[in-house]
Formats: C-alpha cells, structure tokens, sequence
C-alpha cells in the first residue's frame, strides 16, 4: 500500500495536527492555521507528481476497492487545487464568520472553518479513486457529512442555519436513495466492485431490468450531487445561505466528484441502451432550466447557483456522449472560472453585499478586481479565448459525433440564454453609475490568486494541450471511442 | 424475471399496510380517537397545568449523547476485529496497525472533544 493511498493518508493527518493546533493553542492568529493547511496541501500536490505507477488493474484486496489510475490522478489534483482556492477565500471571508460565531475567544471557531475543508479535501480524493460502492458510497458520506457542518457554519446568521437544515435532509434523503440503489445492482450481479459488476451485466442470463432500476437509484444520489433536474431544488437556497467559500466549495469539489464518480459508475451500465436515453432527458431538463432559472436572478449568488446547475447541463452532455476528457477539460474550466467569480464576489461583498447592484459602477472603485469578474463571466458564458469557451466547444464536439443533435440544439440555445445573465453583471459593473465610493481594499494574496486565475483561464482558452495530455490514457476515454 | 421481484413489492405493500392498518384500526375500535378538550388537557391532581408540554431541553444532553454513539461504535467494529486477531495476527501485523490507526483518529476527535469543553457540564 505504497504511493496514491498516502495521499490521503497525508492529508487526513494534517487535517487532524491543524485540530489539536486549534484544540490546544488558543492564542495563536488562526489564520496561521490557514497558511499552513494551504502548505500543507501544495506539497501533496506536488507530491502527486511523483508517484509509482500503480499495480496492474487486475488486482485484489485493497487494489480492488481503490485505484490510482490516470482518472483518479487527475481529480485528486483537482480537488487540491480546489480545496487551496477554497482556503485562500476563506481566509478573506474571516472577519464575517467571526461576526456570526460567539464563542470564548475573539477568533473562536476559525481553526474549525479552515481544518473541516481538508477532511472533505480527503473525502474528495477518495471519492476519484474509488472502484467500488463501498467506498464510493464512504467517501461521498465523508464529503457530504463535513459539508453539513460547513454550510451551516455562520450558525448565528438564519439563512446558513436554513440552508444547513435544507441541505442535510435533502442530502440524507439521497443517501437512502444511494444506498437503496446500490443493494439492488448487488442484489442482481452479487457484486459492489465495477469492474466485476461490467462483467457480470453483459452475461447472457442477467436480469436487466431490476438492474437498471438500482442505477435509477443510484442516478437519484448522484444527480443530487451534481445538481441535475430534478433533483436541484435544493441548490438556489443552499448556495445562496451558506458562507459564500463554502458556496464556491460545493459548486466546483462536490460536483466534480459527482462526475468522476458518473463517469466511473455509468460505464458497466452504458451496455443497457436505457441508460442513455435517461441521461438525455435529464441533461436536457437541466440545461433548459438552469438556465431560463438564472435569467431573472437578482443576487449574484443566486445567479452562480443556477450558472452552476446549467452547467452540470453542459457536463451532463460531456457524459451522455462518452466523452471523459471533454468532461474533464469542462470540470478544469469550471473550476477557474467558479473559483475566479467567487474570490471577486467575496472582496466586494465584505464591503457592499452580494446582489448584482452592489457590482454597480465597480469599474472605476476596483478595476482590477472588475475585470476579473469580466474574464470570469465571459468564461463562464463561453466567449472565445477563455477556457470556457473550449469547454463547451469539445463537449458539443463530442456530442455531434455522438449524434445527440437533440442535446447540442438545446446546448446552443441555452447558451444564447446564458449570455444575457452573465453579461448583465458586466453591464451593471462597466455601465451603471456607482453607488458608493472609495477603493476595494484586496489583500497581496487574493490579489495573486486572483491574477493566476485569470492567467489561467486565458492560457486554457488558448492552449489546452496541458489539460488535455493529462486526461490522456484513462479508461473513459477508450470506451469514448467504443 | 421481473416477477420474482413480487416479494418485495409484496414486502412493501404490507410494511405500508401494516403502519397504516394500525393507526385506523386503533382510530376505528379504540376510544381514543375521539378527543374532547377536557381529555386533551394535562392530568394532575387538583394543579392547574403549568408550563409547556415540550420544554426546552439544553444543547448540552444531545452534545453528550452525540459524543456517546460515537464512541460507542468504536466497540461495534472492535467485537469482529477481536474475533479475527488472533488467527489475522500470525500472518501480518496490519490487523494491529489498521485498528490502532482508527482508535487513534479517535482519540484525536477525544482529545479535541476534551480540550473544546464539551464534556465540561458547568459552562
């Protein structure tokens, strides 16, 4: 049990030093904590580089519930990378989680808003490895249970309170549904491994019905997870209620772990031509609501909300067509510009509030942190030379060689939708007049991140090829071109 | 094929039918069902009824009883765990290692526990 698995191991473990620190050192500046989780997790990032290459995936015992293939390499990187964003913002957000938690100390429950992300941090990286329900279904509760307490941190401030509430009966409810799902495929095939279960469907005498019937179910949880219609009631109010790092956390770790997860679990189940036409029903469902929802949106993280549930839409086409690296280049993309939107948001809404008139006029308060907005939105509505616009670019690709013209007439309509939304924030920061006055105080570190990301997304626009090279070599590609 | 699956739809109908039977039934034949203002209000001798029917009851109890079911589940996995040591034991040590690595995330989650006051019934 050498290489991926102590990662981790690693990761739990800092996790737990960052508790005791907390625990035990109380007077120390809890943003400390911060830094060093942030350290912390770049040096497993770059320890992901230097891995040995993993058994041959034939194997038993452990190997059987786990793998490290290049799949699961890349997500682990993902969720890294996330879950360093995700620190950097809340180490922003601080001053409001202080004002909503009353404890004995002026910086009570810091440390615990900063140590919970790298234990969903480890939830997440288990998640892209696991090859078996067991653990598929442990790690998705290990990520699920420390975003309950996430989302209702501010635990002082009803609407997180609301949204915690929201989110842990809904989420429990997905679960059973999860679970249900899962002791009906076992109960046809007697098996919880993938690989076995790809096997045991395409023998003749297998029962098919009631197999498909537990991947319904199992369809439920998942698309709980990523936010598809039906199941994205829960979103608008969740997102909206819950710290906003924790909001951006949700959108971009929680769904691309849904995904990775999708694209593992739909494979043994992609020889059952069912399978298909469901998922093109609720792709399309989730693309046209996602996005007609997000028209009348007021407060932009609601707007992001339903941004996030059309692009699950996006992604869910990327699936339907079997394309895993499209998916996987959408997820990257998502991610930047996610995260890119989410850092501006937090900055200006500490000082102004987090409806799209707040943005009013912002261009001459803070431009630098309105053009990352700028690059942010026209990233995620899919103007040329951003990485959003490659993102739908491969994934209609994959969908019309896959001739699902249905999904890319319904894709290119929505996108025109998805325009005027993203572009009315941009509207209201160049051409409204401002509100209020004075400068936009941002700290040396966001202000790095910030311009990383923006680099990022322009470099990704133009030349994909890094993303690409990493996916390569990974099942789901070669099943892509079955 | 599908029609194996009969018992469980079979199993369903009657869980269903059961909680449901059950609470007409005790509606239809017992005196309960019917309810007077007089029989709603709380029984004591001569008293007037004071308070609420559902006091508040402190955070404190559910932190406690939180903190119990965890612990507790530790001794669930260590029954079968002390089943298998004895023969897991003479193959390798990972029987032994794998168990004190969960207690000790445990312990941690003990510690912390201790440190934040939460066993602490005064504050």
């Amino acid at each position: 049990m050498t290489g991926a698995p102590l990662l981790e191991i690693a990761v739990v473990l800092l996790g737990l030093t960052v508790l005791l620190v907390e625990a035990f050192a109380t007077t120390i500046d809890k943003r400390s904590l911060a830094i060093a989780s942030i350290v912390g997790l770049a040096a497993v990032l770059v320890a992901t580089f230097f891995l040995p290459s993993p058994p041959p995936a034939e194997a038993t015992g452990f190997w059987s519930f786990y793998t490290a293939d290049s799949l699961a390499i890349f997500f682990k990187r993902f969720a890294l990378v996330t879950t360093i964003l995700v620190l950097i913002m809340m180490i922003d957000y601080a001053p409001i989680v202080r004002q909503t938690i009353h404890g004995a100390t002026h910086q009570a429950g810091l440390g615990e808003f900063f140590a919970i992300p790298l234990f969903t941090c480890a939830g997440l990286m288990w998640m892209a490895s696991a090859v078996d329900f067991v653990m598929i279904f442990v790690s998705l509760e290990v990520v699920t249970m420390s975003f309950y307490v996430l989302v209702a941190f501010t635990r002082r401030n009803p609407a997180s309170l609301e949204a915690g509430v929201k989110y842990l009966i809904l989420s429990a409810l997905s679960t059973g549904f999860l679970v249900y799902g899962i002791t009906w495929i076992f109960g046809v095939t007697g098996e919880t491994n993938l690989a076995r279960i790809t096997a045991a469907l395409s023998a003749a005498n297998v029962e098919r019905m009631p197999a498909l019937f537990g991947m319904a179910l199992v369809l439920v949880a998942l698309g709980f997870k990523i936010a598809a219609v039906p199941f994205q009631i829960w979103v608008p109010d969740v997102y909206q209620g819950a710290p906003t790092p924790v909001t951006a956390y949700l959108s971009v770790g929680s769904k691309a772990a849904g995904f990775v997860v999708l694209l593992r679990v739909l494979e043994p189940f992609f020889i059952l031509p069912e399978m298909q036409k469901l998922l093109v029903v609720v792709a399309a469902l989730t693309l046209i609501y996602g996005n007609v929802a997000a028209l009348p949106q007021t407060n932009l993280k609601r707007l992001l909300a339903y941004s996030s549930i059309a692009h699950a839409g996006y992604l869910l086409v990327g699936v339907v067509s079997l394309a895993g690296s499209a998916v996987g280049f959408y997820l990257v993309s998502y991610l930047l510009m996610t995260m890119l939107s989410f850092a501006v948001l937090i900055i200006v809404s500490a000082q102004t509030g987090d409806r799209i008139e707040d943005f009013n006029g912002l261009s001459s308060r803070a431009p630098f942190l309105s053009f990352a907005m700028l690059i942010a939105m026209a990233s995620l509505a899919g103007i040329p030379f951003t990485a959003g616009f490659l993102g739908k670019f491969f994934i209609f690709d994959a969908a019309i060689r896959q001739h699902q013209t249905m999904l890319v007439v319904v894709g290119v309509i929505t996108v025109a939708c998805g325009f005027y939304y993203y572009l009315k924030v941009v509207r209201a920061m160049y051409w409204e007049p401002a509100a209020t006055t004075g400068a936009v105080p941002v700290s040396q570190f966001s202000r790095v991140t910030i311009g990383a990301l923006i680099a990022a997304i322009i470099f990704l626009g133009v030349y994909p090829q890094p993303v690409l090279n990493a996916l390569r070599s990974q099942p789901v590609t070669a099943s892509a071109t079955r | 094929m599908i029609s194996e699956y009969l018992p469980v739809l079979l199993h369903i109908l009657v869980a269903i039918g059961f909680a449901a039977g059950a609470l007409i039934i005790s509606v239809v034949l017992g005196k309960a069902g019917r309810t007077t203002k007089i029989k709603d209000s709380a029984y004591e001798c001569g008293m007037l009824p004071q308070g609420e029917a559902q006091p508040r009851f402190s955070v404190k109890f559910y932190l406690v009883a939180m903190l119990f079911i965890l612990f507790d589940l530790e001794i669930v996995f260590m029954y079968p765990w002390a089943v298998v040591y004895r023969e897991s034991i003479v193959e390798s040590k990972t029987i032994l290692w794998s168990m004190l690595s969960f207690v000790s995330i445990l312990m941690v989650g003990y510690v912390y526990a201790l440190k934040k006051g939460a066993l602490d019934w005064k504050k």
